[in-house]
Protein backbone atom coordinates (compact mmCIF):
# COMPACT_ATOMS: atom_id res chain seq x y z
CA UNK A 1 0.00 0.00 0.00
CA UNK A 2 1.39 3.43 -0.92
CA UNK A 3 1.86 6.11 1.75
CA UNK A 4 -0.98 8.18 0.31
CA UNK A 5 -3.38 5.23 0.33
CA UNK A 6 -2.25 4.32 3.84
CA UNK A 7 -2.93 7.88 5.03
CA UNK A 8 -6.39 7.77 3.44
CA UNK A 9 -7.18 4.57 5.33
CA UNK A 10 -6.06 6.18 8.60
CA UNK A 11 -8.12 9.28 7.78
CA UNK A 12 -11.16 7.11 7.16
CA UNK A 13 -10.71 5.32 10.47
CA UNK A 14 -10.50 8.66 12.30
CA UNK A 15 -13.84 9.91 10.98
CA UNK A 16 -16.45 9.95 13.68
CA UNK A 17 -19.86 8.46 13.01
CA UNK A 18 -22.42 10.24 15.15
CA UNK A 19 -25.79 8.58 14.69
CA UNK A 20 -27.16 10.79 17.49
CA UNK A 21 -26.27 14.03 15.72
CA UNK A 22 -24.25 15.10 18.76
CA UNK A 23 -20.45 15.05 18.87
CA UNK A 24 -19.32 11.90 20.68
CA UNK A 25 -17.08 13.77 23.12
CA UNK A 26 -19.86 16.16 23.95
CA UNK A 27 -22.33 13.35 24.54
CA UNK A 28 -19.70 11.64 26.68
CA UNK A 29 -19.34 14.79 28.79
CA UNK A 30 -23.10 14.98 29.35
CA UNK A 31 -23.21 11.32 30.40
CA UNK A 32 -20.23 11.90 32.74
CA UNK A 33 -21.90 14.95 34.31
CA UNK A 34 -25.14 13.02 34.67
CA UNK A 35 -23.29 10.29 36.57
CA UNK A 36 -21.68 12.90 38.81
CA UNK A 37 -25.10 13.60 40.32
CA UNK A 38 -24.89 10.19 41.99
CA UNK A 39 -21.43 10.99 43.35
CA UNK A 40 -22.37 14.35 44.85
CA UNK A 41 -25.77 13.01 45.89
CA UNK A 42 -24.02 10.42 48.06
CA UNK A 43 -21.83 13.05 49.73
CA UNK A 44 -24.74 15.46 50.33
CA UNK A 45 -26.83 12.61 51.76
CA UNK A 46 -23.93 11.65 54.02
CA UNK A 47 -23.80 15.22 55.31
CA UNK A 48 -27.58 15.33 55.88
CA UNK A 49 -27.34 12.06 57.78
CA UNK A 50 -24.88 13.42 60.34
CA UNK A 51 -25.28 17.21 60.29
CA UNK A 52 -27.88 17.42 63.07
CA UNK A 53 -27.59 14.00 64.65
CA UNK A 54 -26.74 14.56 68.29
CA UNK A 55 -24.48 12.49 70.51
CA UNK A 56 -21.12 13.32 68.98
CA UNK A 57 -18.44 15.29 70.75
CA UNK A 58 -16.95 18.48 69.34
CA UNK A 59 -18.33 21.37 67.38
CA UNK A 60 -20.77 20.93 64.48
CA UNK A 61 -20.25 22.70 61.14
CA UNK A 62 -23.63 24.48 61.30
CA UNK A 63 -22.58 26.16 64.55
CA UNK A 64 -19.69 28.02 62.94
CA UNK A 65 -20.77 28.80 59.37
CA UNK A 66 -19.95 32.33 58.26
CA UNK A 67 -22.97 32.92 56.00
CA UNK A 68 -21.98 36.42 54.76
CA UNK A 69 -18.56 35.10 53.72
CA UNK A 70 -19.96 32.00 52.02
CA UNK A 71 -22.62 34.12 50.30
CA UNK A 72 -19.89 36.22 48.68
CA UNK A 73 -18.03 33.04 47.63
CA UNK A 74 -21.25 31.68 46.12
CA UNK A 75 -21.79 34.93 44.25
CA UNK A 76 -18.23 34.77 42.88
CA UNK A 77 -18.73 31.21 41.61
CA UNK A 78 -22.11 32.13 40.12
CA UNK A 79 -20.54 35.04 38.23
CA UNK A 80 -17.80 32.73 36.95
CA UNK A 81 -20.55 30.90 35.06
CA UNK A 82 -21.37 34.21 33.38
CA UNK A 83 -17.75 34.80 32.33
CA UNK A 84 -17.54 31.18 31.10
CA UNK A 85 -20.56 31.54 28.87
CA UNK A 86 -19.23 34.90 27.62
CA UNK A 87 -15.97 33.13 26.65
CA UNK A 88 -17.98 30.57 24.70
CA UNK A 89 -20.03 33.31 23.09
CA UNK A 90 -16.90 35.26 22.12
CA UNK A 91 -15.40 32.19 20.46
CA UNK A 92 -18.60 31.56 18.48
CA UNK A 93 -18.10 35.11 17.07
CA UNK A 94 -14.41 34.28 16.46
CA UNK A 95 -13.42 37.00 18.92
CA UNK A 96 -10.20 35.35 20.10
CA UNK A 97 -9.11 38.23 22.35
CA UNK A 98 -12.49 38.27 24.04
CA UNK A 99 -12.35 34.49 24.50
CA UNK A 100 -8.97 34.74 26.23
CA UNK A 101 -10.13 37.58 28.46
CA UNK A 102 -13.26 35.77 29.63
CA UNK A 103 -11.41 32.47 30.05
CA UNK A 104 -8.88 34.18 32.28
CA UNK A 105 -11.65 35.96 34.21
CA UNK A 106 -13.38 32.61 34.81
CA UNK A 107 -10.14 31.02 36.06
CA UNK A 108 -9.52 34.05 38.30
CA UNK A 109 -13.02 33.90 39.81
CA UNK A 110 -12.63 30.15 40.34
CA UNK A 111 -9.32 30.77 42.09
CA UNK A 112 -10.94 33.40 44.34
CA UNK A 113 -13.62 30.87 45.26
CA UNK A 114 -10.91 28.29 46.05
CA UNK A 115 -9.01 30.83 48.12
CA UNK A 116 -12.18 31.48 50.08
CA UNK A 117 -12.64 27.79 50.70
CA UNK A 118 -9.06 27.39 51.92
CA UNK A 119 -9.57 30.39 54.24
CA UNK A 120 -12.84 28.90 55.52
CA UNK A 121 -11.18 25.54 56.24
CA UNK A 122 -8.25 27.30 57.93
CA UNK A 123 -10.59 29.32 60.15
CA UNK A 124 -12.64 26.25 61.09
CA UNK A 125 -9.51 24.28 62.00
CA UNK A 126 -7.56 26.97 63.85
CA UNK A 127 -10.27 29.16 65.41
CA UNK A 128 -12.97 26.56 66.06
CA UNK A 129 -10.85 23.41 66.36
CA UNK A 130 -13.10 21.52 63.92
CA UNK A 131 -10.93 19.05 62.02
CA UNK A 132 -11.70 16.18 59.67
CA UNK A 133 -11.77 13.78 62.63
CA UNK A 134 -13.71 15.92 65.14
CA UNK A 135 -16.99 14.08 64.51
CA UNK A 136 -18.89 12.48 61.58
CA UNK A 137 -20.67 15.78 60.77
CA UNK A 138 -17.35 17.60 60.42
CA UNK A 139 -15.94 14.74 58.30
CA UNK A 140 -18.99 14.80 56.04
CA UNK A 141 -18.69 18.58 55.64
CA UNK A 142 -14.99 18.55 54.77
CA UNK A 143 -15.31 15.61 52.37
CA UNK A 144 -18.29 17.15 50.53
CA UNK A 145 -16.96 20.70 50.20
CA UNK A 146 -13.39 19.48 49.68
CA UNK A 147 -14.51 17.18 46.88
CA UNK A 148 -16.37 20.05 45.26
CA UNK A 149 -13.29 22.27 45.69
CA UNK A 150 -11.19 19.61 43.96
CA UNK A 151 -13.59 19.78 41.01
CA UNK A 152 -13.22 23.57 40.93
CA UNK A 153 -9.41 23.25 41.05
CA UNK A 154 -9.47 20.82 38.09
CA UNK A 155 -11.71 23.26 36.24
CA UNK A 156 -9.29 26.13 36.87
CA UNK A 157 -6.41 24.00 35.52
CA UNK A 158 -8.41 23.18 32.36
CA UNK A 159 -9.38 26.85 31.90
CA UNK A 160 -5.80 28.04 32.27
CA UNK A 161 -4.65 25.33 29.85
CA UNK A 162 -7.10 26.57 27.22
CA UNK A 163 -6.05 30.14 27.91
CA UNK A 164 -2.37 29.19 27.50
CA UNK A 165 -3.05 27.31 24.27
CA UNK A 166 -5.01 30.26 22.91
CA UNK A 167 -2.18 32.67 23.78
CA UNK A 168 0.48 30.44 22.24
CA UNK A 169 -1.44 29.81 19.02
CA UNK A 170 -3.02 33.27 18.83
CA UNK A 171 -6.46 31.73 19.08
CA UNK A 172 -8.38 28.49 19.39
CA UNK A 173 -9.14 26.34 16.34
CA UNK A 174 -12.57 24.89 15.63
CA UNK A 175 -11.56 21.57 17.18
CA UNK A 176 -10.28 23.34 20.28
CA UNK A 177 -13.57 25.24 20.36
CA UNK A 178 -15.27 21.98 21.26
CA UNK A 179 -12.77 21.61 24.11
CA UNK A 180 -13.84 25.02 25.36
CA UNK A 181 -17.49 23.98 25.18
CA UNK A 182 -16.75 20.78 27.15
CA UNK A 183 -14.80 22.67 29.82
CA UNK A 184 -17.68 25.14 29.95
CA UNK A 185 -20.20 22.36 30.56
CA UNK A 186 -18.00 20.99 33.35
CA UNK A 187 -17.65 24.45 34.87
CA UNK A 188 -21.40 25.15 34.85
CA UNK A 189 -21.99 21.74 36.41
CA UNK A 190 -19.61 22.59 39.26
CA UNK A 191 -21.62 25.79 39.69
CA UNK A 192 -25.03 24.05 39.87
CA UNK A 193 -23.66 21.57 42.41
CA UNK A 194 -22.58 24.53 44.55
CA UNK A 195 -26.08 26.05 44.19
CA UNK A 196 -27.41 22.89 45.86
CA UNK A 197 -24.63 22.74 48.48
CA UNK A 198 -25.07 26.41 49.41
CA UNK A 199 -28.78 25.93 50.07
CA UNK A 200 -28.80 22.47 51.63
CA UNK A 201 -25.53 22.54 53.57
CA UNK A 202 -25.18 26.21 54.54
CA UNK A 203 -28.61 27.87 54.56
CA UNK A 204 -30.84 25.00 55.69
CA UNK A 205 -28.48 23.19 58.03
CA UNK A 206 -29.14 23.42 61.77
CA UNK A 207 -27.00 21.96 64.54
CA UNK A 208 -28.56 19.43 66.93
CA UNK A 209 -30.69 20.98 69.67
CA UNK B 1 -18.33 26.18 15.71
CA UNK B 2 -20.41 23.68 17.61
CA UNK B 3 -23.70 21.90 17.23
CA UNK B 4 -25.98 24.86 17.73
CA UNK B 5 -29.45 24.44 16.40
CA UNK B 6 -31.10 27.64 17.61
CA UNK B 7 -29.80 31.16 18.04
CA UNK B 8 -28.13 31.48 21.42
CA UNK B 9 -28.65 34.46 23.74
CA UNK B 10 -26.61 37.61 23.20
CA UNK B 11 -23.96 38.77 25.73
CA UNK B 12 -26.46 41.38 26.94
CA UNK B 13 -29.01 38.66 27.68
CA UNK B 14 -26.36 36.65 29.56
CA UNK B 15 -25.67 39.66 31.78
CA UNK B 16 -29.39 39.99 32.51
CA UNK B 17 -29.59 36.29 33.42
CA UNK B 18 -26.58 36.70 35.74
CA UNK B 19 -28.27 39.70 37.40
CA UNK B 20 -31.40 37.60 37.89
CA UNK B 21 -29.29 34.84 39.52
CA UNK B 22 -27.56 37.40 41.77
CA UNK B 23 -30.93 38.77 42.91
CA UNK B 24 -32.16 35.26 43.77
CA UNK B 25 -28.96 34.61 45.74
CA UNK B 26 -29.54 37.84 47.67
CA UNK B 27 -33.13 36.76 48.44
CA UNK B 28 -31.84 33.37 49.63
CA UNK B 29 -29.43 35.01 52.06
CA UNK B 30 -32.16 37.40 53.22
CA UNK B 31 -34.46 34.41 53.84
CA UNK B 32 -31.77 32.84 56.03
CA UNK B 33 -31.78 35.89 58.32
CA UNK B 34 -35.56 36.32 58.21
CA UNK B 35 -35.92 32.70 59.32
CA UNK B 36 -33.53 33.29 62.22
CA UNK B 37 -35.72 36.17 63.40
CA UNK B 38 -39.17 34.75 62.71
CA UNK B 39 -38.59 30.97 62.79
CA UNK B 40 -40.47 30.17 59.58
CA UNK B 41 -39.45 26.50 59.67
CA UNK B 42 -40.85 24.46 56.78
CA UNK B 43 -41.98 27.59 54.93
CA UNK B 44 -38.38 28.83 54.87
CA UNK B 45 -37.17 25.42 53.67
CA UNK B 46 -39.78 25.40 50.91
CA UNK B 47 -38.89 28.90 49.74
CA UNK B 48 -35.13 28.23 49.80
CA UNK B 49 -35.45 24.95 47.91
CA UNK B 50 -37.70 26.61 45.32
CA UNK B 51 -35.24 29.51 44.84
CA UNK B 52 -32.37 27.04 44.56
CA UNK B 53 -34.30 25.05 41.94
CA UNK B 54 -34.93 28.23 39.93
CA UNK B 55 -31.19 29.05 39.96
CA UNK B 56 -30.30 25.46 39.06
CA UNK B 57 -32.70 25.36 36.11
CA UNK B 58 -31.65 28.81 34.90
CA UNK B 59 -27.96 27.83 34.77
CA UNK B 60 -28.74 24.48 33.12
CA UNK B 61 -31.17 25.96 30.61
CA UNK B 62 -29.35 29.15 29.62
CA UNK B 63 -25.67 28.82 30.51
CA UNK B 64 -25.41 25.10 29.68
CA UNK B 65 -27.63 25.72 26.64
CA UNK B 66 -29.92 22.77 27.31
CA UNK B 67 -32.82 24.88 26.02
CA UNK B 68 -31.10 25.06 22.63
CA UNK B 69 -29.73 21.53 22.39
CA UNK B 70 -31.21 18.29 21.09
CA UNK B 71 -33.76 16.67 23.46
CA UNK B 72 -31.46 13.67 23.95
CA UNK B 73 -29.08 15.78 26.03
CA UNK B 74 -31.73 17.01 28.41
CA UNK B 75 -33.06 13.44 28.71
CA UNK B 76 -29.61 12.14 29.73
CA UNK B 77 -29.13 14.96 32.20
CA UNK B 78 -32.63 14.74 33.66
CA UNK B 79 -32.35 10.96 33.98
CA UNK B 80 -29.14 11.25 36.02
CA UNK B 81 -30.59 13.97 38.24
CA UNK B 82 -33.94 12.25 38.84
CA UNK B 83 -32.28 8.89 39.50
CA UNK B 84 -29.89 10.44 42.02
CA UNK B 85 -32.70 12.36 43.77
CA UNK B 86 -34.96 9.29 43.91
CA UNK B 87 -32.17 7.04 45.18
CA UNK B 88 -31.05 9.35 47.95
CA UNK B 89 -34.59 10.32 48.98
CA UNK B 90 -35.26 6.62 49.53
CA UNK B 91 -31.97 6.18 51.41
CA UNK B 92 -32.54 9.25 53.62
CA UNK B 93 -36.13 8.19 54.29
CA UNK B 94 -34.99 4.70 55.25
CA UNK B 95 -32.41 6.18 57.63
CA UNK B 96 -34.97 8.50 59.21
CA UNK B 97 -33.42 11.76 58.01
CA UNK B 98 -36.53 12.57 55.96
CA UNK B 99 -39.76 11.61 57.67
CA UNK B 100 -42.58 10.58 55.35
CA UNK B 101 -46.00 10.77 57.02
CA UNK B 102 -48.67 8.42 55.68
Amino acid sequence: MSDVAHDEVIETHHEEHESTGIENRKLGMWVFLSSEFLFFGALISNYLLYSNRGGFEGIYPAEIYDIPFTSVSSFVLLMSSLTMVLAHNALSRNDQNGTRTWLFATAALGSIFLGGQVFEFYEFITASDMTLSTNPAASAFYVLTGFHGTHVALGVIMLLSLWGISRRQSGLSEKQGLNLELVGLYWHFVDIIWIVIFTVVYLLSVPPA
Amino acid sequence: MTSEHHSHPTPGQYWKIAAFLAVITAIEVAMYYIDRELGLGFLNAGILITLSAVKFLTVVGWFMHVRFERPMISRFFTAGFVLACALYLVVLSALGVIVVRG
